[in-house]
Formats: structure tokens, sequence, C-alpha cells
């Protein structure tokens, strides 16, 4: 081999090695911003417990103030399939309707944007929130065909459209449902926000964010809307092949939060996933508090709740020790 | 709560629609929002030929040419200066207007440039050495909801019938191999279930089940293959609407049905919502609506 075929072949070996070696690395997890987050875990057995009350002791112990702003509520609504639990409870939606009314908030609305299916307002019927939620039609704001705005600066992109009724809202309620995902191991507060894509400008689904890539797309969107809180309801949520074929898990807790890295991380932990595995969390690290002794945990101690959420192969890694 | 379809349930579709046309002469998604390009393509195409339409008819088409790019492609709304997949609601509603001759020599082009990522060179060299996970045949290029995205089914069908209708003003082997091509990636993500969904029929070797919207598109797409036989969607595609809780999906059914000759189901629930695409759709697929205007269209 002469010099001029090994240098390059030499190149590519280190280029190579180099990558492998990356690979193998644990990846810098950051600690986040400084001081602590306040994640409140409370235990309901059921739909028909009083979660309106439940939902107002979680959010008052995280000390959230609502007086006089403009609220969305964003549940996760996927798929029209009432017999299981790919949607957040129609309960849980009222339940916190009511308390952000009771806190003094100036407006609350209800918006979802779904990834896959476009008949939001059928969709919302089929789980049950016409029936549940009193004039749900006068609330409710299909996000994926809502007049938008564009925004700069989303994850290197010259520019995002996002729903104008998005943009005016003073806090976001991710109101996710606890579910694994075969694309990204867990499904929570975070993910919960690709439903403020406009279907219109980006499709059924929005493969956008597919190429973005979906921890930079969670990364970016949590970045771009940073007034949130997070209520996640893990009365029943989904296990195995979620967030769409799993079955039905019973863990029992709502779990409430301002920070919404600590929520899902929390979250994760009573699934029995390590969240410092998964890949999101790592990059999102830099929003919120992702390690355990960051988490001033309130209302009910993780002791006793952890409830190991079946997870499919490609994920068993994910298992927390 | 569903009834029979009768006459009157057409009339007063279109006359909705016409109440409902803004100001700058386009449709929101839902009365009395801004303008954007899908109801007010699906509105024109539902008006078309009715009474007393021909005036709002035609403030919707200028405001539509307006959206029409100078790369060729259409913008999905006023606020969103981005062609997207759109542009083919641009061609359809041209060759049912009889103006091909704005729409076709820009967007014509502009459709067979644009192709899903998926079927870029690396893409497929990496799936054939099986560096790339994937449940899908790359193999076929169809076309995404945006420049740069994957294919999907909706906007393949969609732009598949753009092109059938585009021929009838114009003779292109370049578009008859692109139509080809996107039907074959039409039946290449067909479910075992006999339907389509989005795009993919199974993730992580799980199947997928089918949509009813996305079957129906797919059905759309495929009129016009001669011999093809297409018995086992098309049943598919009726099983699906006797499950189907989605108002949108049945009157997208309802026109896939129809357009094929099969009995499509007699019945139509008011929507409960002013949403613009749904009255469109279900005043399309009515017996006496244009629902062969998705279709490839005849020679006249």
């Amino acid at each position: 081999m002469n010099r001029r075929r090994f240098i390059p072949l030499a190149g590519i070996a280190a280029g190579a090695g180099y990558v492998s070696w990356k690979s193998r690395q644990e990846p810098h997890i950051s600690n986040g911003p400084p001081g602590n987050s306040a994640v409140t875990v409370i235990r309901a057995a059921s739909y028909q417990e009083d979660l309106a009350a439940k939902i107002y002791e979680g959010v008052r112990s995280c000390g959230l103030k609502v007086k006089g702003q403009r609220v969305l509520l964003k549940p996760n609504l996927v798929e029209f399939d009432s017999a299981t639990v790919i949607n957040t409870d129609a309960a849980v939606i009222a339940a916190a309707l009511e308390v952000f009314r009771k806190l003094g908030a100036a407006d609350v609305r209800i918006g979802e944007g779904p990834g896959h299916r476009r008949d939001t307002y059928d969709l919302a019927d089929d789980a049950a929130y016409r029936k549940t939620i009193p004039r749900f039609e006068d609330l409710f704001v299909d996000l994926n065909r809502d007049d938008v705005t564009p925004v700069r600066g989303f994850a290197g992109e010259r520019q995002m459209y996002f729903p104008n009724t998005v943009l005016a809202a003073d806090l976001i309620v991710s109101l996710a449902k606890m579910k694994t995902h075969h694309w990204a191991g867990a499904t929570l507060s975070m993910k919960n926000l690709f439903g403020l894509v406009p279907g219109s400008v980006y499709g059924w689904p929005k493969n956008k964010l597919h190429y973005i890539g979906i921890p930079e797309s969670i990364l970016a969107l949590n970045r771009t809307f940073r007034n949130t809180f997070a209520i996640v309801d893990g009365i029943v949520g989904m296990e195995g092949n979620g967030p769409i074929q799993g079955t039905p898990k019973h863990a029992g807790v709502l779990v409430m939060g301002s920070d919404l890295v600590a929520v899902d991380a929390t979250c994760c932990r009573i699934m029995g996933i390590d969240p410092q595995k998964i890949e999101y969390m790592q990059l999102c690290a830099e929003l919120g508090h992702l390690h355990e002794a960051r988490i001033d945990q309130r209302g009910e101690s993780l002791r006793g709740l952890r409830t190991d959420f079946k997870l499919i192969e490609d994920f068993s890694l994910l298992r927390l020790a | 709560m569903a009834h029979s379809v009768t006459e009157a349930d057409l009339d007063s579709r279109l006359d909705f629609l016409k109440r409902t046309q803004n100001a700058d002469g386009g449709w929101g998604y839902f009365a009395g929002k801004q303008s954007w390009m899908e109801p007010t393509a699906y509105a024109i195409l539902a008006l078309k030929g009715s009474p007393h339409s021909d005036e709002a008819i035609r403030r919707a088409w200028k405001l539509a040419q307006s959206w029409q790019m100078p790369d060729g492609g259409w913008q999905p709304g006023s606020q969103v200066r981005e062609s997207t997949w759109v542009a083919a609601l641009g061609v359809i509603v041209a060759s049912c207007l009889g103006c091909l001759d704005v729409a076709g020599p820009k967007t014509v082009p502009w459709l067979l440039s644009t192709k899903g990522q998926e079927s870029r060179w690396a893409v497929r060299l990496a799936s054939y050495v099986h560096l790339l996970k994937t449940d899908v045949n790359v193999t076929h290029s169809g076309w995404p909801w945006r420049p740069g995205n994957s294919s999907w089914i909706e906007p393949t069908a969609l732009t598949v019938v753009a092109l059938k209708r585009s021929l009838l003003w114009k003779s292109d082997h370049h578009v008859n191999a692109r139509i080809r091509d996107g039907e074959e990636l039409i039946l290449s993500r067909r479910g075992r279930d006999g339907g389509w969904n989005s795009g993919n029929p199974s993730v992580l070797k799980y199947d997928v089940p089918s949509y009813p919207e996305t079957t129906a598109l797919a059905l759309i797409g495929l009129q016009g293959r001669g011999n093809e036989n297409l018995s086992e969607p098309l049943s598919a595609a009726e099983k699906l609407y006797g499950q189907c809780k989605s108002s949108l999906a049945k009157a997208w059914l309802t026109i896939a049905l129809r357009s094929y000759g099969v009995a499509a189901p007699e019945s139509v629930k008011v929507p409960g919502t002013p949403d613009i695409l749904l009255y469109a759709l279900q005043a399309l697929g009515h017996p006496s609506g244009n629902y062969r205007f998705l279709g490839p269209g005849s020679p006249s």
C-alpha cells in the first residue's frame, strides 16, 4: 500500500474508531437549572374519585399561580378506541378545568392536534370529552386546523408555525397519559407537546418532527414553550407496545409539577423505567431536573408506588435497576 | 344522529358553504376562521355546477391562485409562505374549472420534482444492506406532506389524482411514470387487514391497523388502474365504514366507494361543528354530488 492510499484509509479507520469510542461513553447529562423542582404525586385509585380535589391539592402543593392567566389544557387525544386507555381520561380534563377556573384563571381552553387522525372533534366525542365537559364545543380548539403564526428559531429551522391559540396562552397545561412509546421509550408530559404542531402545515403525521429528530423536537418544543405545567394521568396508563397498541396498566397516581423534566422523570421511576436512559430526557435535562436528588417529592413518597410497566424488547434496557 | 340521504342534505351543505365564504373569497377550516387552501379547494369542488355559485367559485379561485408560489408549489394558506402537499389540490381544482393552462405549466413540474426522502439513493442503499430499520418498501417514489419529508398515503393519493387529471391537459411520459410509481407505492403500503393507515403497515414488526380516511384516499388515488383487482381493499373500506366513528372519515369513504360504483351507505350525520371540510366532503359524496372530481377524469 502506498502513502497516497494509506492516509485516507487511516483517516477513515480513525474516524470510525472515534465514533465507536464515543458511542460507548456514558452521555453527559446536564445538572439542569439551579435549585430543586417540586413534583407532587397524588394517589387516585380510579376515575370515579374526587379528582378535582386531588388536582387542586397537587397544583397548590407545587405553588402554581394562575390568577388572571389564559390557560390552555392540552390533553393527549390520539385514537378512536374508547375501550382502552390511549387518551387522557375525560374525568381528568374535566377536573383540571374546574381547578384552573377555581384558581382564578381568566380563560381556560382545551386544545389538541392529534398526530394521525384528522377528525379531532369526533375523536374527542368518542373519548367522552363532549359528554363529560360542559359546553365542550365552546372551549375546544382543534390545534391541527387553527389559524397559525410563524415562530423563529425552532431546532435550527428558519421558522416553525404554531396555532394562535397556543401562542396566546399564558400557561400550557400538559395533561398527558402515562404510556410506553415504541419510538421514544415513554411518552409523558414533554412528548405530549407534539400535539401543539399544526397538521394543516406539517401533515398527519407531523413528519417534519421526525426529520428534526424525536428527541430534538421534544427539546425544541419544551424550549419554545416554557410557561408550562404538567398533570400526568397515571391512574390507568399503558404498558407494552404503546402509545396506541399497548395494554392498560393501573398505576393509581396523578403526577404534577411545573418542571416537566422532573415530572416525567418521576413518572418513569414509577413505571420502572430509568429516565436517564431515555434519549430525549437526557437532552431535556438542561431545562429541568432529571436527577432524583434535585426533585422535591411532595404528596406520596415514591417508595411503594413503583409498578413496572412492560417494555417491548427494543426498550428492555431502559428498565430501572 | 344519522338519517337517510335526501336531496335536501346536498342543498343544506352547499347553502352552508355559500353562507360561510370569507370576504377574501376563501374558506377557513371552521366558519369564521382565516382562509386555507384545503377547505377552499374542497368547497370549490363541492359547489361547482350548483345553482348560483359561479360568483362564489370565481372569488375563491382568484384567492387560491394567489397562493401559487414562484416555485410552482402552492402555500396552504395566507399565513404560510411555503409550498406543501396542497399543490395537488391546486391542480385538481384547476382541472375541474378548466383552468389547467393556468396551474399546470408550473405546478405539474413542481409535483414531478417533489419526492419522498425515502426514495433517495442513500436511503435505498442503506435499506438494501439492512443498515436502515424500516418496514416499508423504499423502491417507489411517492409524495410527502412537505418537500424534504417522507412519502405518506394522503399526499401521494391526492398527487396521483392531480397528475392523472393533468394528462387531460397534456400527455407526458414523465407524468405517466410518476403516476405508476405513486400507485405502486400505495399498493406496497397496504396493511394485512386490506386497508391503509397513514403510511406504515407495520412498526417494529407489529402490524398497524388501517384507518378509514387513508383507506378511502388510497382507493381514490388508485382509480383508473384498469384490471387491478381492488376487491379486498374495497371490502376493507366497507368494513371500516361500519366500524368508523369519524364523520370526516365516513365522508371520505363514501366518496371512495361511490367512485368505484359500490353502493355507499345512504345515511349521513349532521355535522356537530361548523367544519367546512366535513360539509364540503359530505356534499361531494352525495349521490348527486361531484365525487367524480376526485377521480382521474375523462377527456371531454
